[in-house]
């Protein structure tokens, strides 16, 4: 086969029609123990570091809240990201057709198209979006951009004046795809958060896939969503 | 609000009423004035309303959408996707508006009484409803924010932009001698009564369907928003108005300052709704009760 077929496949692929197993949908997901999860903060910080990450701008979060009251007091934590919902408000409510939704699941934003009218941002009821504003604010204002900063602003060069999201590490992803890897199991087409998570609190993989380790551990675990009643269909569960 | 409570608690937006996000305030007012207004105009057949309206919409309402956008280069492309989108469809109707806007008011100083003209007053009332509705329905859209995710949002803006088009075509009808002066003051009157009932509904509404709804209300009566609310929209935009309307109707007419200060009121009142509305849009708190 020859080099041009193969990358129509994997582009096929990546975007979760997989020729193989006869045109079967994926539909990425991602599964958080919320008994596992020793609120590390790991995640937040390892998807920083991913995307390079502006001070301010968090793609992964950690909610930490109490119900009850004392002596009767409960720590609640939710460590929180898009939910790359399947009726995803935010594609809805976008004027140029920005914010999409690919065929496996992904909620994305196009910075090209997006104008930066923050519909979006304040339709998202999970509000995982930001306008990402100043390029050259750093962690060391009195500093300026550190080397670091200043490499992380080329190699992941996000545009002032649009809306960022998590994007379930989409590069890694599809870059993985292309390489016959599987993501949610192979590290290198896995998303980072998942990857840093040091007590696996972390799972990711195809829920349409009823195999899958998502699917088993939602199944088995009884998983929930954040506020299924507004009717998103969010593809992040959580177990606890 | 503190890192630790932001989306733990109830969490406020920001994005549409605070630094930048002001002028979109002021153009989601606009709209509703300049909307309101072309429409009253129209049927009165008010040229200098229609023209006033004409330029608050094509100037202050689209000025204060470009001055707030990130990227003005790029909102051509904010007409791409009418099928899902409200603001697609707003800026539609905004630019159908000024263009048939345009073309109407030339037919109605120069070629009054033609089909053309009939024509384009339909197309562009059309239009101007259109514009008054679509604030409301951008914002009743977002189900994230239970206070605004009401029916009755949008017939709230229709309300207060059409009591704000009486009142500026009372002021400028004063001048021309042109409008039914007391036909202005006693649709002003029923629509004021109308406000009042549509109000207590949708405050009424909200208390009861759904928690941060009810937050938000809560909001609604203490601290800056309390102010706004009681100053600007229930004195400003409501008592004041009704008395004066409610005068002039049993004395038969009413006198220049008084319909001037009418038009101020109803835009005070007009603007502390719009932006009281947006200032205690609350999100629901993320973590499971």
């Amino acid at each position: 086969m020859g080099e041009g077929i193969k990358n129509i496949f994997s582009s096929f692929k990546a975007r979760g029609f997989d020729k193989v197993t006869g045109g079967k949908m994926t539909r990425w997901s991602m599964v958080i123990d919320l008994k596992q999860c020793v609120n590390c903060y790991a995640c937040m910080i390892a998807c920083k570091q991913e995307h390079f990450l502006p001070p301010g701008v968090y793609w992964n979060r950690l909610l930490v809240g109490e119900i009850g009251e004392y002596p009767r007091v409960r720590k609640l934590v939710y460590p929180l990201l898009c939910n790359h919902c399947k009726e995803a408000v935010c594609v809805n409510v976008c004027p140029t057709g920005a914010s999409t939704r690919r065929e496996d699941g992904i909620v994305t934003v196009d910075p090209d198209t997006c104008s930066g009218c923050q519909y979006c941002v304040i339709a998202c009821p999970y509000q995982q979006r930001t306008l990402y504003v100043d390029k050259n604010k750093g962690y060391f204002p009195e500093a300026g951009l550190t080397e670091l900063e200043v490499m992380g602003r080329k190699l992941y060069p996000l545009q002032p004046g649009t809306v960022i999201k998590c994007n379930f590490c989409m590069e890694r992803i599809d870059k993985g795809i292309t390489q016959g890897l599987k993501p949610g199991i192979d590290r290198e087409a896995t998303p980072a958060c998942v990857n840093t998570c040091m007590v696996k609190a972390r799972h990711f993989g195809d829920l349409d896939d009823p195999d899958s380790d998502v699917s088993m551990l939602i199944r088995a675990r009884k998983g929930y969503s954040l506020h299924p009643e507004w009717g998103t269909e969010p593809s992040v569960y959580y177990i606890d | 609000m503190k890192p630790y409570e932001w989306m733990v608690t109830y969490t406020p937006q920001t994005e549409w009423v605070e630094r930048r996000g002001i002028l979109i305030w002021l153009s989601l007012y606009a709209g509703i004035l300049g909307g309101g207004s072309y429409l009253v105009s129209l049927y009165f057949n008010n040229l200098w309303g229609m023209f006033i309206s004409w330029l608050i919409i094509a100037v202050l309402k689209s000025g204060f959408h470009v001055a707030h956008a990130e990227r003005p280069l790029k909102l051509w492309r904010m007409i791409l996707r009418p099928q899902t989108s409200w603001i697609s469809r707003g800026l539609l109707i905004t630019i159908l508006l000024i263009v048939f806007g345009a073309i109407q008011l030339a037919f109605s100083y120069w070629l009054p009484g033609t089909a053309g003209e009939i024509v384009f007053k339909v197309l562009t009332g059309i239009m101007a409803f259109g514009i008054m509705i679509y604030a409301g329905f951008i914002m009743s859209y977002v189900n994230g924010i239970p206070f605004w995710n009401s029916a009755l949002l949008p017939a709230l803006f229709i309300v207060w932009g059409i009591l704000s088009g009486l009142a500026l075509v009372m002021a400028i009808g004063l001048d021309t001698a042109r409008v039914d002066i007391g036909a202005v003051i006693a649709v002003s009157l029923v629509l004021l009564i109308v406000a009042i009932v549509l109000i207590v509904l949708y405050l009424w509404t909200a208390t009861y369907e759904e928690p941060t709804a009810k937050q938000s209300v809560r909001e609604l009566t203490r601290g800056y928003p309390a102010v706004v609310l009681g100053i600007g929209v229930v004195l400003c935009g409501i008592v004041v108005p009704l008395a004066i309307s409610l005068s002039s109707y049993l004395s038969g007419n009413i006198p220049a300052p008084l319909a001037i200060v009418v038009l101020a009121c109803e835009i005070i009142g007009g603007m502390a709704f719009t932006y009281s509305v947006l200032k205690v849009g609350l999100y629901s708190p993320l973590i499971p009760a």
